[in-house]
């Protein structure tokens, strides 16, 4: 299993006076979710339209199990863009088996797996019905059903989750285990770090153009160094944990209802802690506790995801301001 | 479910693909009320324009026809005669001498002059040859001779027995030729600017409506480009061709000169020349309509494309109803862009001789491959670019960068 993956290896781009990757590397095995982390601007698109020759590279070089990707094995990918678009006066029946046949199935086992991922996604009876009289939710599934319905090797997929309701996402992540445990190798991106951690089982998490971390979602949630959550009845400011020596554990924050956040170096010190809080009053809430997807960007960037995003789109209008000057 | 499938066609390779591309464009476009309409409105407008004049000037013009010497009831007999088997109205007037009928010929009083027993006087005789009353009435002419001359009927039968028709003036080019050189550049204009603004319009589409992206993840720009301009012109093709059967069809059935006076030349020249002037041309409005982000601003970006078309077309009218062109349009008839249009207007105007339109259409099929080149270059650098439209020079400068 482990041999069929996605590896991207160095890759470079640069659009004049912005670097939108930079020297990015990673993989991703196949079988499973893979998410594809970072702030808007970190250079997940660019990293997408690269695997289908949509975008250029500088440098670096994308290999799909083993040998650089090419035009007969992008006709095994599966992708959905960040812009959606189809047709907009073609039925949606026509539209799927046309890419079905420009991915190179013949015309009954297209008009079949057309038929197949209309009705699997949904959309029974609109076969018929124009994409431009879809509403946007079933354009959305629409889209999703041309980057299935050749049953790709690999699925790459920009943004799957932006503009779907709550029920549309547990859809969405529903289709994407479904196919990650048919052997797909499975690569989405999303902004909304939080979001997906429950979705996906691995991830690499960018940040201008650049891999920050990147493995397994519980790996790096636990961290390497263990976190503790607790609470003293009637100590809205965690006054207890003043006593903390620095040899026990540091807190980190307190929450508005008094739980301390305390970073711990290793196991025995939670003993400590406890017997600590227990001195102070009745602990109410004493557990370990995993770090948020976005936590461990602001641990490994220094900068929260907001932070990171609110800089990419000011350097983006001072970009835009020297363009139009020039 | 579709491995086998998949899996036996992907080494089918490009051109599997790019047929594919034009397949869904003759298929979406076919359909539409639009092109239907249009096609039927075409068909109608050519076969009208064909029919009337020769329907109206059948039933209105009887023909004057004079008669020089013999006898003047036997003559005016044939004439009458002529008339009842052409289905034309025929008026004998006698003339009293060859002089006279001849001025009344060259002035339009009369359209032809029988000369008793020697032979039939027109203005001018068509170049392909006479028909209707006038061929009727050499025919007649002649049997009426030779009955008349009964010991010599063996020799008239060895030479026929049509009177001989001669021409009072050198034949040049007829208007039915130079008409049915208007019909062809008519046509190359339609069709070149009707679709290709449709070739524009849809790929204005594609990238306005990002589909373009999903394209081009499993097929390259230039089969995309390849397979579109192929699918409109297939169906460009179809359509020009029923206009020539309908143009054909009701031209014999009304029995109209624009028919008989066409020359195959002028017909064959035009078939290359449309087939050339859309080849140049698809390619050069699909780099124009890869420039825009919105679908709205296509018609701005294809004007400067059309402009040689539109200079070329608007002066063959000049060169269609004045004698001859002028230095200048013959070098239209050689530069690859206006060619498709003055090069047929001057070979059916007569101007040019054959062996200038081939060089003429061979000039244009080089200058095809070098804009195919060029155009295939500024379609794949635009084509995803988003944002404000992309000035043809900046297209141009970028695409020689890449």
């Amino acid at each position: 299993m482990t041999s069929q993956e996605l590896e991207l290896d160095g890759l470079r781009r640069r659009y004049g006076s912005v670097t939108a990757l930079d020297g990015l590397t990673f993989r991703v095995p196949a079988g499973q979710v893979f998410g594809f982390l970072g702030p808007n601007g970190a250079g997940k698109t660019t990293t997408m339209r690269a695997v289908f020759g949509v975008a250029a590279l500088d440098a670096g070089e994308i290999r799909w199990r083993g040998r650089p990707v090419d035009e007969a094995a992008r006709r095994t990918f599966g992708y959905m863009p960040e812009e959606r678009g189809l047709y907009p006066t073609m039925d949606l029946f026509d539209q799927v088996e046309y890419f079905a046949r420009l991915h190179g199935m013949d015309g009954p086992a297209a008009a079949k797996a057309a038929w197949h991922w209309i009705d699997r996604l949904g959309l029974s009876g609109r076969g018929r019905t124009r994409i431009d009289a879809l509403s946007h939710g079933n354009q959305q599934r629409a889209q999703l059903a041309v980057a299935l319905v050749h049953n790709p090797e690999l699925l790459v997929l920009d943004e799957p989750f932006s503009g779907l309701d709550p029920g549309g996402i547990d859809d969405m992540s529903a289709i994407l285990a479904e196919r990650a445990a048919a052997g797909v190798t499975v690569l989405f991106s999303s902004h909304q770090l939080d979001l997906v951690e429950d979705i996906c089982e691995a991830v690499a998490i960018i940040h201008h153009g650049r891999l920050v971390v990147s493995g397994t979602v519980a790996d790096l949630r636990r961290g390497d160094r263990p976190r503790l959550a607790v609470r003293v009845a009637g100590d809205r400011a965690a006054a207890w944990s003043a006593g903390l020596g620095s040899s026990a554990g540091t807190v980190q924050s307190v929450r508005a209802d008094g739980t301390a956040e305390i970073s711990i170096t290793s196991t025995p010190d939670s003993q400590a802690v406890l017997d600590l809080a227990r001195t102070a009053g009745s602990v109410e809430h004493f557990a370990y506790e995993d770090l948020s997807l976005s936590e461990v960007f602001r641990q490994a960037t220094g900068a929260s995801v907001g932070q990171a995003e609110a800089e990419h789109a000011a350097a983006r209008g001072a970009a835009v301001t020297t363009g139009a000057r020039r | 479910m579709n491995s086998l499938g998949v899996g036996s066609v992907r080494s089918r390779g490009s051109l599997q693909a790019t047929w594919l591309i034009a397949r869904r464009e003759i298929a979406v476009r076919a359909r539409t009320r639009v092109f239907i309409i249009t096609t039927v409105i075409l068909m109608i407008a050519v076969a009208l324009a064909v029919a009337l004049p020769a329907i109206l000037s059948g039933k209105s013009k009887p023909e004057h026809i004079g008669i020089v010497g013999g006898d003047t009831t036997t003559m005016s007999g044939i004439v009458a005669e002529a008339g009842r088997l052409s289905g034309t109205q025929t008026i004998a007037v006698p003339e009293p001498s060859l002089a006279t009928a001849e001025a009344a010929l060259r002035n339009g009083d009369l359209s032809a002059v029988l000369v008793a027993n020697t032979k039939i006087v027109v203005k001018q005789v068509p170049l392909a040859g006479v028909t209707g009353a006038t061929a009727t009435l050499a025919q007649l002419a002649g049997l009426s001779k030779l009955i008349q001359t009964v010991p010599g009927a063996a020799a008239a039968v060895a030479h026929g027995v049509t009177l001989p028709v001669t021409g009072l003036e050198t034949p040049a080019k007829s208007l039915s030729s130079r008409l049915t050189g208007l019909f062809t550049v008519i046509v190359v204009w339609i069709l070149i600017s009707v679709y290709g603004s449709q070739i524009a319009l849809g790929i204005g589409e594609e990238k306005s409506s990002r589909v373009v992206e999903v394209l081009l993840s499993s097929v390259r720009p230039v089969q995309l480009l390849v397979g579109k301009v192929l699918g409109i012109g297939l169906l460009a093709l179809a359509q020009a061709a029923a206009m020539v059967v309908v143009f054909v069809i009701a031209g014999f059935a009304a029995g109209s000169d624009l028919v008989h006076g066409a020359t195959l030349g002028v017909v064959i020249a035009g078939g290359v020349f449309i087939v050339l002037g859309y080849a140049f041309y698809c390619t050069a409005f699909a780099a124009a309509g890869s420039l825009v982000s919105r679908q709205s601003d296509v018609n701005s970006t294809i004007m400067p494309v059309q402009l040689p078309l539109i200079i070329a077309y608007a002066l063959s009218y000049t060169v269609i109803y004045a004698n001859g062109a002028n230095t200048f349009y013959h070098v239209l008839g050689f530069l690859p862009p206006t060619a498709p249009i003055a090069m047929p207007v001057l070979y059916a105007a007569g101007d040019v001789p054959v062996w200038q339109v081939v060089v003429a259409a061979l000039l244009c099929a080089a200058g095809t491959v070098w804009m195919a080149r060029i155009a295939v270059r500024i379609y794949a650098n635009s084509i995803l670019k988003t944002g404000p439209r992309i000035s043809f020079r900046q297209a141009i400068r970028e695409s020689r960068a890449a």
